[in-house]
């Protein structure tokens, strides 16, 4: 029982974190139709910058992550301006090629700066601090900062685009490009907020992840794969979708757990000759996959 | 015979381009016979079996506008069965060869039939999502070697031994892909003007008007997928032959996968040239800057980091590739 | 036409002499020895150790160090060929087979080196030994322990570490030893007290051996293996893993990690509070200096098996004084991953000398014939001799293995104690392993 209630409750907070990854691809896939293969390398850059923010400054990594959104907010709005904008003008597979090279540039930049080895944060608040909470539940101190600021994070967007002027805009310009701009709002600086936007939530999510997961400047891609899927069972576009589809892939990386849970309360034997665990990030993909092909919308989608 | 002549037929190129062509291929050639170092011999076969990829991926992803990201998974069904048939049964790579394409074209059609339900972006990840499925799957299947994968012990064979293709001069292996290659290439001139290839170009221009033509768009992406997988997969059995030591980490990983669409995209996708022409670039260019900047000088990844700035300039500013390049200034000439 | 016939003669002498010039000339000289670490990647801080360790025996191979009990630091270069230097050509495989097996090539062909060594991960060694046996150049490996690097029947594969089944077989002896109370400062432990294990290993050839091993073994001795996982190498994050194992309460955890990975794992358990009484690493990530540096007290009662521990200086006078040198060199002990690339070039030193020439058929006949005393060695074996014929061929023979236990000093550092074998043990053991 320890360990579905354990992997119940770790798939959780860990969704929450991955929710937060996908939000910026999320926003950015709304506004314009364009999919930021580059994603998880921001992601990785806000890994680094909590890092080395932390070490630099002895501050404590939850502390870093105004510095992680700037840079992530800065690094969307450079690489709107300076790159997407062209790419725009061109077909989907220039669009493809482009953000393909964008994340083989901005990965082999943190492999000559920063070296290939992991780095992980062994100091702060609250690095190695944990609470059992009993039934198998341990909750560790840093996932459980990790899953309220992203809600924050969440809440915060979500106001944003709903609650503000500058969010109707965005809205207005993803909904009707050429409408919003008869309507007087500057849609490619839009376009550039919302690259800003997407850039800051995700460095963020980086900041905070880098308080329990290891860095290295290979890391990204697997949480590209995690924020598309993310993504995919959300809606394209949606802010709450995004949520409640991390929410549901955190789950589903928790497969091996609740496979171990079977094997273990019913004593069946030949679910313990089976490397589940080896198939964490394989549901992923075959959730995706199925996703994709029984509902392209995904849950909140309105754009397909 | 009129498909053979039609693969011959290069009449519709210019003439300077036919005599570059054949200018590089009498190099390629005679490239063996310079001195030459093992790395610049282990760099040209690098160009062919890349440029043979960028070949089969220039089908689905060129001539159909389909973004293919899962071509590793081709390369790892073939090698895997050149590498289970030698080691298990000791079938001759010419027979496993033409297996592991049909093993790899039976997958194609189990997963194209879903896959091209996808359109653009979708269908790019979906085709991420399932080679990375199949790579998890053969790291842990036992039968051939799980994550351990699976070695060819050299003195078992007698090299030169061109029934299994097991050499120790690379020079063997050389004229082999080439003559792979220069079939490829013969394939492609047919195929681009084959039933096939017009029509799909056509679903590339437009989906709908192919259909009202009566195209089967579905069937028809399907089937070139198929194609493209069948090439990839034999150039994956030479592969494993090649390098005599496979796992999947290596032959499946999706790095694989990018650098095959993006030496096509680069070059120029949809273009006969194009695969050749961005192998012809990207190959040397990695394997050199790698052993000048990043071994020798400790720059680690500079190499990539050049070839991602190239790849960003030519798709924000000629998405059609190198080859898109040479034809505007030619275009500008003319005019 | 005679005299044209002799200044043919002539002539083709001086072809030959001309032809044959470079391995003569540079034979004088030097020594061309192609080593291959992974400088980067995930073992880098083991790349970095083995590259240290083996500059340092190839400095004292090179120069003459009186002061050294060692039969190669009493000559400058190697004897037998006219006091010729070695010179090391590091490459970088990055953990990466493939990569591996080309670097080999151009090592072979372009560098032309007269022998290689490397490669520290079993994966990339098991294919740089196909590159090595296919042009017949000797490859003398010095960290690779999957068993089946031996069991190939390669022709120009030698290793001088034991290999996993030797350590894995250590584990069991060392468990079997704790029912029967052999263990220094510790009473007989009840069997049914350490008789669940669970064991992780990384996914690639090493891993996966050590798993296999443990399973055999497992069986052999009488304990229940649990649960057994392999975790793909280079992971970011073992949450799932650590919750799998502890799902089954085991008794012993065992571990095959490479560098990063055996941090992230420990953080891990940690984070999860996970309990045991015996945790087992199987060298490798468990022993590099990062490990202790990074993980500081955490690290207090894990076992693991090593070839080296600086404690070996206290019965070995030599190993202090390497351990000295390299200390100087790098600030840090001797580990078991520089220690063994410091034996392995070793062996290369007297498989040269003894071989008197650069022909790779002489260098075969002489590694085959070799035997190095256990008093040369700064690690504890008896020696190196290397198998010639039976399963394991080209293995050294006279290794053996220790099992040590992170420990705290009175001055508050953290160093590894001997705890097998029983009667080399500097330490009282720990147990069970302190809760996190």
């Amino acid at each position: 029982m320890d360990i579905l209630f354990g992997s119940i409750v770790s798939g959780v907070l860990i969704g929450m974190v991955l929710a937060l990854v996908a939000l910026g691809l999320t926003i950015i896939f709304g506004v314009m139709d364009i999919v930021n293969f580059a994603h998880g390398e921001f992601l990785m850059i806000g890994m680094y910058t909590g890092l080395l923010t932390a070490q630099a400054t002895g501050m404590d990594p939850l502390f870093c992550l105004p510095v992680a959104a700037a840079v992530g907010f800065v690094l969307g709005v450079l690489c709107y301006g300076g790159f997407v904008k062209y790419l725009l003008r061109g077909p989907m597979i220039a669009q493809l090629l482009g953000t393909f090279g964008l994340m083989l540039v901005l990965r082999n930049l943190a492999l000559l700066f920063f070296g290939s080895e992991d780095r992980a944060l062994h100091h702060g608040l609250l690095v190695g601090k944990s609470f059992d909470i009993g039934m198998g539940i341990i909750l560790s101190a840093t996932k459980l900062a990790t899953a309220v600021l992203s809600i924050l994070s969440f809440g915060a967007v979500w106001l944003l685009m709903n609650r503000t002027k500058i969010g109707k805009a965005l809205t207005a310009t993803a909904l009707n490009r050429q409408g919003a701009r008869y309507m007087g709002i500057p849609t490619e600086r839009m376009n550039m907020l919302a690259w800003g936007i997407g850039g800051a939530t995700v460095t963020i999510a980086g900041a905070l992840i880098v308080n329990f997961w290891s860095v290295t400047p290979y890391v990204g891609l697997i949480f590209t794969m995690i924020a598309f899927t993310v993504v995919a069972l959300g809606g394209f576009g949606s802010v709450p979708g995004a949520f409640f589809a991390g929410l549901v892939v955190g789950l589903i990386m928790e497969i091996p757990g609740f496979w171990d849970f079977f094997q273990l309360s019913f004593a069946i034997d030949w679910m313990a000759d089976v490397p589940m665990i080896s198939f964490k990030y394989t549901w992923i993909y075959v959730a995706y996959f199925v996703i994709m092909l029984i509902s392209p919308r995904g849950l909140f989608g309105w754009k397909q | 015979m009129e498909a053979i002549r039609n693969a011959l037929d290069f009449s519709d190129f210019p003439k300077t381009d036919l005599g570059v062509a054949l200018a590089v291929l009498v190099f390629l050639f005679c490239f063996p016979f310079f001195p030459h170092s093992a790395f610049a011999m282990a760099t040209m076969i690098q160009f062919f079996i890349f440029s043979l990829y960028g070949m089969g991926w220039n089908t689905i992803g060129g001539y159909g506008g389909q973004v293919d990201l899962g071509k590793a998974q081709y390369v790892g069904i073939g090698a895997y069965t050149t590498m289970v048939c030698l080691l298990r049964w000791d079938i001759p790579f010419w027979v496993s060869m033409p297996i592991g394409a049909g093993l790899s074209i039976c997958w194609s059609f189990i997963i194209g039939y879903p896959l091209f339900k996808l359109k653009g972006h979708y269908f790019a990840i979906a085709t991420i999502a399932t080679s990375l499925v199949l790579k998890d799957l053969f790291e842990v299947w036992k039968f051939v070697g799980a994550a351990r994968g699976l070695g060819i012990l050299p003195y078992k064979y007698h090299p030169p031994d061109f029934w299994r293709l097991i050499f120790k001069e690379d020079v063997y292996y050389y004229y082999i892909i080439f003559a792979f290659f220069i079939v490829g290439l013969l394939y492609m001139n047919w195929f681009r003007k084959s039933r096939l290839g017009y029509q799909l170009r056509s679903i590339k221009d437009n989906e709908e008007v192919a259909r009202s033509l009566g195209v089967n768009v579905h069937w028809a992406k399907i089937k070139t997928y198929a194609i493209a997988t069948a090439f990839v997969s034999v150039v994956g059995s030479f592969h494993a032959v090649y390098v005599k030591n496979i796992e999947p980490e290596d032959t499946m990983s999706l790095d694989i996968s990018i650098l095959i669409a993006l030496m096509a995209m680069l070059g120029g996708a949809g273009s006969l040239w194009g695969p050749v022409i961005g192998a012809g670039v990207l190959i040397p260019l990695k394997s050199y800057l790698k052993e000048w900047l990043g071994a020798a000088a400790g720059l680690l990844g500079i190499d990539l980091i050049i070839y991602g700035i190239i790849i960003m300039i030519i798709s924000a500013f000629e998405p059609r590739g190198l080859w898109g390049i040479i034809e505007k200034i030619r275009r500008r000439r003319r005019i | 036409m005679k005299s044209f016939s002799k200044s043919a003669k002539r002539l083709g002498l001086v072809l030959i002499a001309v032809l044959a010039l470079p391995s003569v000339l540079f034979a004088a000289e030097e020594i061309k020895i192609g080593v291959l670490f992974p400088l980067t990647g995930g073992a880098a801080s083991a790349g970095r150790e083995l590259r240290a360790g083996a500059e340092l025996a190839a400095d004292i191979a090179n120069n003459v160090m009186p002061d050294l009990n060692m039969t190669m630091a009493k000559n400058a270069g190697i004897k037998s060929l006219g006091g010729a230097k070695i010179t090391l050509i590091f490459k970088d495989h990055e953990g990466n087979p493939t990569l591996g097996a080309d670097l080999a090539k151009k090592l072979i062909l372009d560098d032309k080196v007269h022998g290689l060594m490397g490669a520290y991960h079993s994966a990339v060694t098991k294919a740089v030994s196909g590159v090595a046996e296919q042009y017949g150049v000797p490859l003398i490996n010095d960290s690779s322990t999957s068993p089946d690097l031996t069991r190939q029947g390669y022709k120009w594969f030698w290793r001088a570490t034991p290999h996993d089944n030797y350590f894995t077989k250590d584990l069991f002896e060392f468990l079997k030893g704790m029912t029967e109370g052999k263990v220094k400062g510790l009473a007989a432990v009840p069997k049914k007290d350490i008789t669940n294990l669970a064991a992780a290993c990384e996914k690639t050839e090493w891993g996966s051996a050590v798993a296999e091993l443990i399973e055999k073994f497992a069986k052999e001795y009488g304990f229940e293996l649990k649960k057994s996982i392999l975790y793909g190498a280079k992971a970011t994050d073992l949450s799932g893993e650590v919750r799998s194992l502890t799902a089954v309460k085991p008794d012993a955890m065992l571990f095959a990690s490479y560098g990063s990975d055996s941090i992230l794992m420990m953080k891990t358990l940690k984070d999860q509070k996970a309990q045991t009484r015996v945790l087992w690493g199987q060298n490798a990530g468990f022993e590099v200096p990062e490990f202790v540096n990074t993980l500081g007290d955490t690290t207090i009662g894990v076992l693991t098996r090593t070839v080296f521990i600086p404690k070996v200086g206290q019965v070995k006078p030599v190993a202090a004084k390497v351990n000295a040198m390299y200390k100087a060199k790098t600030g840090n002990d001797l580990s078991g991953a520089s220690a063994r690339a410091f034996t392995g070039l070793q062996a290369w030193v007297h498989v040269l000398e003894k071989a008197g020439s650069l022909k790779p058929e002489d260098i075969q006949k002489a590694a085959n014939a070799i035997e190095i005393a256990g008093e040369e060695l700064v690690v504890p074996w008896q020696g190196i001799k290397f198998a010639t014929t039976g399963e394991d061929i080209g293995q050294n023979i006279l290794g053996s293995g220790l099992i040590g236990q992170y420990q705290k000093r009175a001055d508050g550092k953290i160093d590894l104690e001997i705890v097998y074998p029983f009667n080399l043990a500097t330490a009282n053991m720990i147990y069970p392993f302190p809760k996190f």
